[in-house]
């Protein structure tokens, strides 16, 4: 696992418009290492910079600066047929002239695969991704999704040493997305196939990837496995985009009484009072340091039903393995999870309490996450 | 990929001012020719530099053309605002014909709908003078040959197909779902066409009233045989200038100038409609 | 009362049944969802009802009117599209204020309709602007507010949030139910996301190749689908589904030989081959050995919206999927686990047919 497949150094990108105010750093100083047979997602909100990291490693665009390693040679200079990378696209981009077949076929004629062997793994991938029924009809004919799985085919079929996917599932039925991501998980695992995939839907980067990279406004928040980004956020933006329902953020200021604090929300000065809760050093001096603090709570974190605060119901709404409960609280909405059904009516006032250990606190001025629970 | 290097900056120039030279010389030629007299023109070899002179455009504007052999009368101006007149009252027709046809055609599907727009369109594959014998005998009958009328008319076979199938692909590229949420909204069916519909063509609308009105302008084989002098447009009224002394390459030119400056302006005074986005964030890409 | 009914409705391009003799009945002020995977008609369903497509057969009734060959203009009703369909050339004022022009009301009493519903959307700082510079987040509230601006007696709204972000989706799926409310209209809601369709739906309407499915309360399909293909359109990860063996007493069933303990009441199926649905959250995990419980070795973990799904294996070769609360154990890849299904949470199915058996009452 430990030998680097792809290494991005300090990459950035700049679009030049006609203007030189018009210029757009796309990608900022951007830097990645994943190893040989690492599924990597690129996750991030359109225009965060994924697609042009994504198109820069396949060549389709140049760096401004920074280098691309694959397999230890520095590629960003070549042109794409010469990066041994495939790549499977978002939209349209099969040839139209050729069926389903000869197009997943096709780059494995350009490496002169014999005629069996082709037609055996052109069988195998089209079994794999359900499209054997259309492997002799022509693109035009075939539904985006049957589209999109054919690109993804020809894309898996070649013997690449990266292979790059651009939001694979997008087009496809939800049922059949989350049967095939397991699959294709699976398949990219036992093959070791080293994969970049750029998505911008969490539950996709987190069923395939080992490794996602958050990225935001063309610069890489964090990069970690699923669990780690949710349990522990580099900062605000990563606590916030990851998590569904999303993270519940009040600014507030931090008061030491006792061994413990108290949290004055800032818009309507309520108390979280944490005073009997052991805080230790070092967290204790970085929380009276900061004085002002952003506080994150993940959905099931807000615990209903007892506690010495109080929200008033807005919604609750059972989506059969779980609840999602939204209340007003301090002048905003606070998200509660449950993970059975909650009789709460609408407009009752629900007690509620938040344990110390589930509090994400980070910097109001940066946003960077000071600490995760009452563990730095 | 986004960025040119310089020699491709160069070579780009530099092949940009090749067509605007190919395309343009011709017209800058006659802008010239114009202010000179025959002699100047005719002259070996050509040279740009001269005397300019406005003999040509007097000539043209007084109606009377001067040439060694005598005076002539020309009825140029005359033969303007014709060729203005017909074009314009036949695009117009058609605007008020084509447009509600082609909505009727990109909307609705009717019996023979299809087979009625290609027949439409296939008056543009006939050629003119195929129609214009019988077309000849059927004016003088009903009394419609040298006539303002019968000359719309027959125009309406060079603008309706053409502004019917241009604009009919604008309506056909209008999502159906604004139509309906404008009527769902209690609005009629005629102020659904009137208040979103046209609007949403007005690109493509002032895109075939233009090309129609070129047409329409540039025509030559109808008028020649169903007008007389005084119902002639331009094109026709120019054979004047070929005079039994020789071809009157000056007053020509001017006649030129004079003749393409209606359908500039229009293209210009057109071409804010023409680049006007159509329905640009409104749906859902 | 109904305000809606939907009698038989059959709707037809060219060959293709689109809407197979399709009815329902919608109460006053009910919030009644059309679910259904893409292509079983549900976007052609609510066309019918706005009046932008006519049935070839069967009737569209409204607040007891049969609206069936009544202009779309004339029939009360509001409706939002997917892909928004604002009117390019108009603000977002003119754009919400159209259904009030029709009606003809003082520019004063217009602006200030505009204004309150603009208010409750939080839009009210972009009513100049035009659709093109707004956000697909403000282009979306404001094709609700255009639908909802007139109070129609009948909303139609054709999966609104399918077009905007995670985070919006999410915020409006807590705030839609609220404000309809407030308007009191009959309610008819498209998606294909079954959540959306279980968070906001008094009843659901489950549309499958242009036929009603089911027809009921969200928790009524949820825990009791009327068929495989329901059961399997609700529930994500998607409920497992195994061919069974139900033992001669009719209490165990025999699954790729992992015993499953059957609830009661489905004597007549004693000894038969049975299709089985366990839902992933229905299978309760312990760290030790219990009674009753089958030991599994994870395969797979992913974290799915907040909770932790598991692909797990039986010393038999059974390959599940469970989920259970993703803050409540820690798991890695090969470690044990010993599960039991939840007896009363077991479905079986018929074999040929994929209708749910019904346990015997007594």
């Amino acid at each position: 696992m430990s030998e680097v497949q792809l290494s991005l150094n300090s990459v950035d990108k700049t679009y030049y418009g006609k203007k030189i105010e018009a210029a757009v750093r796309a990608v900022k100083n951007l830097s990645l290492q994943i190893s040989k047979g690492e599924i990597v997602a690129l996750l991030g909100s359109s225009g965060c910079g994924k697609t042009s990291t994504l198109r820069m490693i396949a060549g389709f665009e140049g760096v401004t600066g920074g280098t691309i390693q694959l397999s230890n040679h520095e590629i960003q200079q070549l042109p794409p047929a010469k990066r041994n990378v495939a790549m499977a696209f978002e939209g349209y981009s099969l040839y139209p002239p050729l069926t389903v077949r000869d197009n997943i076929a096709f780059a494995l004629k350009a490496e002169r695969v014999s005629r069996s062997e082709s037609d055996a793994k052109v069988m195998e991938m089209a079994k794999f991704l359900e499209i054997e029924e259309i492997l002799e009809r022509y693109p035009s004919s075939i539904s985006a999704g049957q589209q999109q799985r054919a690109s993804l085919a020809r894309a898996l079929v070649r013997k690449a040493d990266l292979y790059l996917l651009d939001e694979p599932m997008g087009q496809l039925e939800p049922q059949l997305r989350s049967v095939l991501r397991v699959r294709l998980k699976q398949y990219l695992q036992e093959h070791q196939m080293t994969t970049v995939l750029v998505t911008h839907d969490q539950t996709e980067a987190n069923a395939l990837a080992d490794r996602i990279a958050v990225m935001e406004d063309g610069e890489l928040q964090q990069f970690e496995t699923p669990t780690q980004l949710k349990h522990r956020p580099a900062n605000i933006y990563v606590g916030t985009f990851i998590g569904e329902p999303p993270m519940n953020t009040f600014a507030a200021e931090v008061k030491p009484v006792g061994k413990g604090f108290q949290f004055q929300l800032e818009e309507t000065g309520e108390l979280l009072d944490y005073q009997k809760v052991d805080f230790q050093q070092p967290l204790r001096a970085q929380l009276i340091q900061h004085k002002r603090i952003v506080l994150g709570l993940r959905p099931h974190a807000v615990k209903l039903g007892k506690g010495a605060l109080q929200a008033q119901v807005i919604s609750n709404q059972w989506l059969g393995d779980q609840s999602h409960i939204a209340a007003e609280f301090a002048n905003r909405i606070i998200v509660a999870v449950s993970h059975q059904r909650e009789e709460f009516q609408l407009d009752e006032n629900v007690p509620f309490h938040l344990e110390a250990e589930d509090l994400h606190f980070f910097d109001a001025e940066n946003g960077n996450a000071i600490a995760h629970g009452l563990e730095m | 990929m986004n960025q040119l290097s310089t020699s491709q900056r160069v070579f780009r120039g530099v092949l940009l001012g090749l067509v605007i030279l190919f395309f343009m010389f011709p017209i800058f030629w006659i802008f010239l020719m114009s202010f000179q007299t025959n002699e100047q023109i005719l002259r070996i070899p050509p040279s740009i530099f001269f005397e300019p002179t406005l003999i040509n455009y007097q000539a043209l504007i007084t109606g009377r053309l001067e040439t060694q052999a005598g005076n002539l009368d020309i009825a140029f101006m005359e033969n303007l605002w014709n060729s203005v007149f017909l074009s314009s009252s036949a695009v117009l027709l058609s605007l008020v014909l084509g447009v509600p046809a082609a909505y009727a055609f990109a909307r609705y599907r009717f019996r023979l709908g299809e087979d009625i727009a290609f027949t439409i369109l296939s008056f543009r594959f006939a050629p003119p003078l195929l129609v214009l014998l019988p077309l000849t005998l059927y004016f003088e009958d009903i009394g419609l040959s040298n006539t303002y009328t019968g000359l719309i008319w027959v125009y309406q076979l060079i603008s309706l197909p053409l502004i019917l199938w241009i604009v009919r692909g604008y309506f056909e590229d209008i999502s159906p779902d604004i139509e309906s949420a404008y009527r769902l909204a209690g609005h009629s069916w005629l102020q659904t066409f009137l208040k979103i519909s046209i609007p949403l063509a007005r690109p493509g609308i002032a895109a075939a009233g233009l090309l129609s009105f070129i047409f329409a302008w540039n025509n030559f084989v109808f008028a020649l045989v169903l007008a007389s002098a005084d119902k002639q447009p331009v094109t026709v009224g120019a054979l004047a200038f070929v005079t039994a002394s020789g071809i009157q390459y000056g007053q020509i030119a001017a006649g030129i100038v004079l003749s393409v400056t209606p359908t500039l302006l229009l293209a210009l005074y057109a071409q804010r409609y023409l680049v006007e986005g159509l329905s640009l964030g409104a749906v859902k890409g | 009362m109904a305000t809606l009914q939907l009698d038989r409705v059959t709707k037809k391009f060219k060959k293709d049944v689109v809407l197979d003799e399709v009815s329902f009945e919608a109460e006053a002020g009910e919030t009644l969802v059309i679910f259904g995977p893409s292509g079983s008609g549900k976007t052609v369903l609510l066309r019918v009802i706005a009046g932008v497509y006519e049935p070839e057969e069967g009737k569209v009734v409204l607040q007891g009117h049969d609206m069936t060959d009544v202009a779309a203009e004339h029939r009360d009703v509001g409706m939002a599209f997917q892909n928004f369909a604002l009117f390019p050339h108009f603000s977002a004022r003119e754009n919400i204020a159209s259904p009030l022009t029709a009606l003809r009301k003082s520019d004063s009493e217009i602006e200030q309709q505009v204004k309150s519903i603009a208010k409750l959307l939080k839009i009210e700082h972009v009513l100049g602007h035009l659709p093109r510079a707004l956000s697909n987040g403000q282009k979306q509230r404001t094709a609700l507010a255009r639908a909802l601006v007139a109070a129609p007696k009948t909303v139609l709204l054709d999966d609104p949030l399918r077009n905007v972000d995670a985070k919006l989706r999410f915020e409006m799926r807590l705030e839609l139910p609220r404000l309809l409310r407030r308007f009191g209209s009959t309610v008819l809601y498209v998606t294909q996301d079954y959540r959306e369709a279980m968070a906001l739906a008094d009843r659901i309407a489950v549309l499958v190749g242009g036929k009603i499915a089911q027809f009921d309360a969200p928790e009524s399909i949820y825990l009791r689908p009327s068929s495989i293909e329901v059961a399997k359109l609700f529930g994500e990860p998607a409920i497992n589904i195994f061919r069974g063996q139900v033992n001669e007493q009719a209490n165990r069933v025999l699954v790729n030989q992992n015993q499953l303990i059957l609830p009661k009441g489905f004597q007549n199926k004693a000894g038969k081959t049975c299709d089985i649905g366990i839902r992933p959250e229905s299978i309760k995990l312990f760290r030790e050995k219990r009674v009753g419980t089958t030991s599994y070795e994870v395969i797979t973990i992913t974290p799915l919206n907040e909770r932790s799904v598991v692909l797990l294996r039986s010393q038999e070769g059974l390959e599940l999927l469970a989920t259970y609360p993703a803050e409540e154990q820690t798991t890695r890849i090969g470690d044990a686990f010993w599960g039991m299904v939840v007896p009363e949470d077991l479905m079986l199915f018929e074999t040929e047919t994929g209708q749910r058996c019904l346990p015997e009452q007594n």
